[in-house]
């Protein structure tokens, strides 16, 4: 099903009081891979949340997969990996199989139980991503790397039709960076998964994304990446050499 | 003094299995309470519950009425407690201070606006273990299939949330509901539980064996059972020794779950080192 | 909600103000902290004497502890009566913050011999008590002593009344006697000669007068808790000595007594130690001889 895979109207949304984001619009189409960067505080990660339903906006419409968001229940659909867990605790004692089929929760009814499909659906995940050798680990024991891994997995084990990603490798080391993006560049292209990555790595935008958003309250450009290479927004935000930082290609 | 003795005295049969439904059910929740920084909710409740036991007395209500006003009265601060945390930019533990101290100071305030009570208040309070009567028997087993249930029912949830709970939300998970539903959960069993075992013991029992379990356990699943295990073992072991050596019940119970934790934490040490 | 804690504050303001504007009138002020000596300072005192009880109804005197504003209170009257420090260890304190040359220390227990407290070795509190049983106003004849020692004070503070005050303690003390007698009689006159308590060890001096044998569930102090090797024991008594009632305690939660009775099918009577009394029994204005005749009511059932 071809079509809008995201699509954003008007969108205000803020915290306590602070307007974060201001009258964003923008559309992402099925099998895009949309990079969306701005300087810090230009409301990305807000953005983020509010596509996925964690922050309430002050004003505008979201369209999910083209589903208005107020109605939208199928969140099995949809795939969301943070910059890391809110409080990470190295003793929390689930292992990475655990982990992961926790993203098998979002496709169920009450009540939630999990079945042979999803045992098969954890472990052909954990073997697409390299991870089955750690199956019986426990989160916490594992390196910052391994864990975005799993969590990444757990993003991924139902197979969704948009992947969020908000800033997935802050943490990370090179070589692990290169590695995940490699996989998220493939579920884009070969699975044909919309991906939506928040990242102020203009870099790997350049590299991957055939889209970019640039935010800074509001939207500054939003379109193909080839255009904006070109673009005047371009040039007045990195300069005149900037074009072959930003925009170096795969 | 036997053990075929000990077990002949019925106040040892209901003390034993009275004790042991109610360390299961502490245990339980209290992985999820520990996992979540909400430990203290256990004694902050309590402190709550004299509260309303003060309120209750200065209505002149008295035993089952009592125990029929008391429980809303209490599921309401519980609600309280995770209503600060959200909203007033606090953590957990001292959004339990502000309502624990609230719950005393009330007790005070209307025992001395009462100008004394029929009944010493604060002994009024104390439950003891091994004064467990058929009818808190009852109320034990219900308590225990009514909070098992709601564990069972929502335990993916819960475990969700438990884990991270942004994630959680973003999988559809009414992470509001879920916390609601173990904060009552807990308000329920340390309103019922406290009058049959206890102010000493509920909290003990809520902390002490789900951190021994999380000491040894790979796999959440796993860590509850190993909580569970735990807390009967140590209220069954308290309750046997206390018998055989004269000591007093509740604190030998504690006692008893401490060392239990010191060994966990040397076994998992030793084991590292390897 | 800030109406509701402004009124709480105002109420809590008032009631202290209440007591101190009953100074009027001329008469005794007089504070006690155990009930049996307010009973006797009310009745030696009569009208000329206003009498108050420190311990506020159902609080149980070994956990009480005074605050600033009791201090005060003490210190607006004419004369403190307590019993002795072993009772009363928090007495002292109330003792320290008062003025000694305006307010009239009175101990109600002076110059009446103490008896040990049973050793314990299921109670452990064997602290700056010294193990002593401070309970001695259960034994009637001291009784009638303490009545003395609270006339000599009343007297010497007020000798312009003393035939007046002197009179009362007769007629107290009479009565007292009296219901000594029937209690001798009507003890000596059942068949069993053991009473078991769930409560704290109060009714020694009681036991001793009347040859009775008294085994309590807990030691002197009330706080401790009786292990169940303890209530084993108790349990094991009852069946001996084929008891049919167990007794419980005022004020305290009768748990214990409970759990006897319903291991040994027997059935519960109160026994009053008269320390201090429930809201209820203080706005009916029991007396401390009404409690000692229910007390002996139900000692006879119970030795049946």
């Amino acid at each position: 099903m071809s079509g809008a895979a995201l699509t954003i109207t008007n969108l205000s949304a803020g915290y306590h009081g602070s307007e974060a984001l201001r009258d964003v619009s923008f559309s992402v189409n099925r099998g895009d891979y949309l990079g969306i960067c701005g300087p810090n505080g230009s409301g990305k990660s807000t953005l983020v949340k509010v596509i996925l339903g964690l922050l309430a906006p002050t004003n505008g419409e979201i369209t999910l997969l083209g589903t208005p968001q107020a109605s939208f229940t199928s969140w099995q659909r949809i795939g969301y990996l943070p910059q890391g867990l809110q409080f990470f605790n190295p003793n929390f004692p689930a292992t990475v199989t655990e982990v992961v089929r926790l993203g098998r929760l979002a496709g169920k009814r009450f009540p939630k139980r999990f079945n042979r499909e999803d045992a098969a659906a954890v472990e052909r995940t954990m073997e697409w991503m390299g991870i089955s050798h750690i199956r019986g680990c426990m989160i916490g024991e594992l390196s910052g790397g391994l864990r975005q891994r799993v969590l990444l997995a757990r993003a991924l084990v139902n197979d969704p039709e948009l992947l969020v990603l908000d800033e997935p490798t802050t943490a990370l080391d090179p070589e692990t960076r290169e590695s995940f993006y490699k996989l998220i560049f493939e579920m884009n292209r070969e699975k044909k998964a919309t991906v939506l990555l928040v990242t102020h790595d203009t870099a790997t935008i350049g590299r991957y994304a055939s889209h970019l958003l640039y935010l800074d309250k509001k939207v500054v450009f939003c379109g193909d990446f080839d255009d904006f290479c070109n673009s005047t927004e371009m040039t007045g935000l990195f300069g005149e050499h900037g074009q072959h930082l930003v925009c170096h290609r795969h | 003094m036997d053990i075929a003795e000990m077990l002949s005295y019925g106040f040892m049969q209901r003390a034993l299995i009275g004790g042991s439904l109610i360390a299961i059910l502490c245990s339980v929740l209290g992985v999820f309470l520990v996992l979540r920084r909400l430990s203290l909710i256990g004694d902050g409740l309590a402190h709550v519950t004299f509260g309303s036991v003060a309120l209750a007395l200065f209505f002149r209500l008295h035993s089952f009425y009592m125990t029929l006003a008391i429980i809303p009265v209490v599921l309401a601060c519980a609600m309280g407690i995770l209503k600060l945390a959200q909203k007033a930019r606090i953590y957990g533990d001292a959004a339990i201070g502000i309502v624990s101290a609230l719950g005393i100071a009330t007790g005070v305030m209307l025992a001395s606006m009462a100008g004394g009570f029929n009944v010493d208040l604060f002994s009024y309070l104390f439950g003891n273990i091994l004064s467990i009567s058929s009818s808190e028997l009852v109320i034990a087993a219900v308590l225990f299939a009514v909070v098992l249930t709601g564990v069972g029912i929502f335990y993916n949830d819960l475990f969700a949330s438990t884990f991270d709970e942004e994630l959680a939300k973003s999988s559809g998970i009414d992470t509001d509901r879920i916390n609601a539903v173990l904060v009552l959960l807990t308000a329920l069993t340390v309103v019922l539980a406290m009058k049959v075992v206890g102010i000493m013991l509920i909290s003990a029992l809520l902390i002490l064996p789900a951190v021994t379990a999380l000491q040894l356990s790979k796999g959440f699943k796993t860590a509850i059972v190993c909580a569970a295990g735990i807390g009967v073992c140590t209220v069954v072991a308290g309750i046997s020794l206390s018998f055989v050596l004269n000591l007093p019940t509740g604190a030998t119970i504690v006692i008893i779950n401490f060392l239990t934790f010191i060994c966990a934490f040397a076994a998992r040490t030793l084991l590292r080192r390897r | 909600m800030k109406l509701l804690v402004a009124a709480l504050l105002a109420l809590v303001m008032i009631t202290p103000g209440c007591r101190r504007a009953e100074h009027a009138g001329g008469k005794l002020q007089v504070v006690t902290t155990l009930f049996p000596l307010y009973d006797f300072a009310k009745r030696i005192g009569g009208a000329q004497a206003q009498v108050t009880l420190l311990l506020p109804p159902g609080v149980e005197p070994h956990s009480f502890e005074p605050r600033p504003e009791d201090i005060v209170r003490v210190n607006h009257a004419d004369l403190f009566i307590y019993t002795s420090k072993y009772m009363e260890p928090w007495a002292a304190s109330i003792i320290a913050g008062v003025d000694t040359g305006r307010v009239g220390i009175v101990e109600g227990g002076r110059g009446i011999p103490l008896m040990p407290a049973p050793h314990a070795e299921h109670g452990e509190h064997g602290d700056e008590r010294g193990g002593m049983d401070p309970h001695i106003w259960l034994d009637l004849e001291n009784a009638r002593l303490i009545a003395g020692n609270i006339l000599a004070a009343f007297v010497a503070r007020d000798p312009s009344h003393r035939g007046y005050y002197e009179q009362n303690a007769a007629g107290l003390t009479k009565e007292l006697a009296a219901l000594d007698l029937r209690y001798r009689s009507t003890l000596a006159s059942c068949p069993k000669k053991v009473f078991l308590h769930g409560g704290h060890y109060a009714f020694g001096y009681l036991a001793r007068r009347y040859g009775l044998r008294y085994v309590s569930a807990s030691a002197v102090n009330a706080d401790a808790e009786p292990t169940p090797a303890r209530l084993a024991e108790l349990v094991k008594l009852m069946r001996t000595e084929r008891l049919n009632y167990v007794y419980s305690e005022e004020l305290l939660s009768p748990r214990v007594a409970e759990t006897i009775a319903r291991e040994t099918g027997a059935k519960i009577l109160m026994l009053n130690a008269a320390h201090n009394l429930s809201r209820d029994d203080f706005q009916h204005g029991v007396s401390f001889i009404s409690i000692m005749e229910k007390n002996l009511q139900n000692l006879k059932t119970g030795l049946q």
